[in-house]
């Protein structure tokens, strides 16, 4: 499986289908943000958000929308901070502050967060 | 396939249509002189005959109870359907009042109020999203509290939405490394609410006041000894409190001190909309009327601008303030309903103020909107306190001359409803409508906020309601 920033560097998309994320990336996700739900309990007792992770890429279920595509509008995004799978969790410099954007035809454009955009850890 | 909610507003529209249609035949009999406003004048005074049923007051309260406990306790059912409930509970109103009271001139007067309040807060709203503000500087309280005052001081000219949607990113931004919930807390405090008291397009409530015909400069003149020790005494217990948040290590990162602003086409759109309020033949009689349409020049400038300012805003400054229709969808939908809802509360509530008489003093009236406009939204709370005010001397809330009259004679009854209605905007998320943006901006960028009545007890409860007393037993005692 590639790593975050190959994904990153060669502009690699995700997908969503409804409310189902797809990312071609294996990461353990620390906190997220979708609309205004801040989410930092990926337990699976945790009612509105769902992580399932395959061999070669993750899925986010989010229970409380229907479909990504209607709710985030042009100029927003998913924003998620996350470390790669591997790295070390306990050290911040290896946290990585993504920005998820549902496109056309279900593509996912994934960014770090842009200079302008704010999330705080 | 059209949403449900869009088929509704078109049926609105299409119901004031007939109304203004009606209307222009009452309007050419009389030869009425120009305004928009002008209309209310030939709405007569509600004698006890024809009042509306108290009944009627339900759907209005009903209304309003939902606005306050759907972002809370229902929150994914609030958000697919208030546009649906907002209209259905305005339409009872409308055909009560065109088929039982056969009273058109109220509703079609409500249309053009209504018009002018979500011209300006649209404007207000897509212009600022337009700019972008950075500052690279090294956060310390009293930087803070310089931003805090200079939002409190621009909110009277663009606004609180407006002053809120500029400011609180950079804000946040730079207090990234040590924000806690009361810089946002504090920021809602005063730019989003204490700091728009001075003028009409402060706050939504003064503007109501203003279109109902409250002189423009009337508010700065009357509030603005108030204003400026209350916004000083809430800086001065941020600055303390900010002051045992700083660390005393330094970070090493680096500022230069500089501070960038982006969408300076947008402040022109901004300084457009605010000469714009003037535009109004009861204020400049060269302005020429559209009577007997609910809207004049001064809302078509305004929603040009609307479509101006978002077309040709950078959309990399749209995308840094994740800018969505949203927030300004919602107070167009709501307020339809809010301003048809509450014309036979503020009717009814002119007739009942009117026979209490003497008992009402500005204290009662400064506390009663006060705490009203914590729960509900402060701008029909305003308007509904400024009828009973009115309907206690024998005067019409719904005649410009009549408002005029009153704040000339009884200044003392009408400061003290407009300093209630904004200052306690802030006492919760729903009191005023940028709170929740606010809020939710906050939340959007990773700050963890406290709950509806956690924002109450830890915050402005303590913080604010010691303030207000002092300026109760100072003001209006």
């Amino acid at each position: 499986m590639k790593s975050i920033s190959e994904i990153l560097k060669q502009k690699q998309t995700g997908l969503y289908f409804g409310n189902r994320v797809l990312l071609p990336f294996s990461c353990h996700i620390l906190k997220l943000n979708i609309e205004n739900d801040l989410i930092t309990d990926f337990s699976p007792c945790c009612k509105g958000v769902y992580v399932s992770e395959n061999p070669d890429f993750m899925e986010i279920y989010f229970h409380d929308y229907k479909d990504l595509g209607e709710v985030i509008t042009k100029y927003e995004a998913i924003k998620m901070i996350v470390v790669e799978k591997g790295k070390d969790i306990f050290n911040e410099k290896y946290h990585i502050t993504l920005a998820l954007h549902p496109e056309d035809n279900h593509q996912l454009r994934i960014e770090k967060l842009g200079e302008n955009q704010i999330f705080i850890e | 396939m059209f949403p449900r909610g869009k088929i509704l507003i078109i049926f609105f529209i299409l119901i004031i249509g007939f109304i203004a249609s009606q209307e222009s035949f009452a309007i050419t009999s009389n030869t009425l002189s120009d305004s928009t406003v002008a209309i209310s004048s030939v709405e007569d005074t509600h004698s006890a005959d024809n009042l509306p049923s108290t009944f009627m007051v339900l759907p209005f309260v009903i209304l309003l109870a939902m606005i306050a406990t759907g972002p809370l306790f229902y929150h994914h059912f609030w958000e697919k359907n208030y546009p649906i409930i907002a209209i259905i509970l305005g339409l009872v109103t409308v055909f009560y009042y065109l088929f039982f009271l056969n009273d058109t001139h109220s509703l079609l007067h409500t249309a053009a109020e209504y018009l002018s309040f979500i011209a300006l807060l649209s404007s207000l709203f897509v212009a600022s999203g337009g700019i972008l503000i950075r500052v690279d500087k090294k956060s310390t309280p009293w930087l803070n509290a310089g931003i805090l005052l200079f939002g409190a001081v621009i909110a009277n000219i663009i606004g609180t939405t407006g002053a809120s949607m500029l400011l609180i990113r950079p804000f946040i931004k730079i207090n990234k490394d040590r924000i806690k919930p009361y810089h946002i807390v504090f920021f809602i405090f005063l730019v989003s609410n204490i700091g728009g008291a001075l003028t009409p397009i402060g706050d939504p409530p003064l503007f109501l006041g203003f279109l109902r015909g409250v002189e423009f400069f009337w508010v700065i003149g009357h509030v603005w000894y108030i204003w400026l020790p209350t916004i000083l005494l809430v800086t001065l217990i941020f600055v303390v409190i900010d002051s045992r948040n700083v660390s005393k290590e330094e970070s090493g990162e680096k500022f230069s001190g500089k501070i960038e602003f982006k969408g300076m086409r947008n402040v022109f759109y901004l300084l457009v909309i605010v000469i714009s309020v003037f535009i109004d033949p009861a204020v400049m009689s060269w302005v020429p009327s559209l009577s007997p349409l609910p809207f004049g020049i001064r809302e078509i400038i305004m929603f040009s601008m609307v479509i101006i300012s978002y077309q040709t805003a950078d959309d990399d400054i749209l995308k840094a303030n994740e800018f969505n229709f949203e927030p300004i969808k919602e107070v167009a939908y709501l307020f339809v309903g809010i301003f048809a809802t509450m014309i036979p509360a503020l009717q009814l509530i002119s007739h009942e103020a009117n026979i209490l008489g003497e008992k009402l003093t500005p204290g009662i009236f400064y506390w009663a909107t006060g705490i009203l406009s914590s729960f509900l939204d402060n701008a029909p709370t305003y308007l509904n306190f400024l009828s009973a005010e009115m309907g206690k001397f024998g005067m019409n809330v719904n005649m410009p001359a009549e408002v005029l009259k009153f704040e000339q004679l009884h200044p003392i009854y009408l400061s003290a409803i407009s300093v209630a209605a904004v200052f306690f905007g802030a006492m919760t998320y729903i009191g005023n409508g940028p709170n929740f943006m606010v809020k939710s901006i906050s939340e959007r960028s990773g700050i963890k906020m406290p709950s509806f009545f956690g924002f109450m007890i830890k915050y402005s409860i303590p913080v604010l309601i010691p303030i207000f007393t002092i300026v109760w037993l100072v003001f209006y005692f």
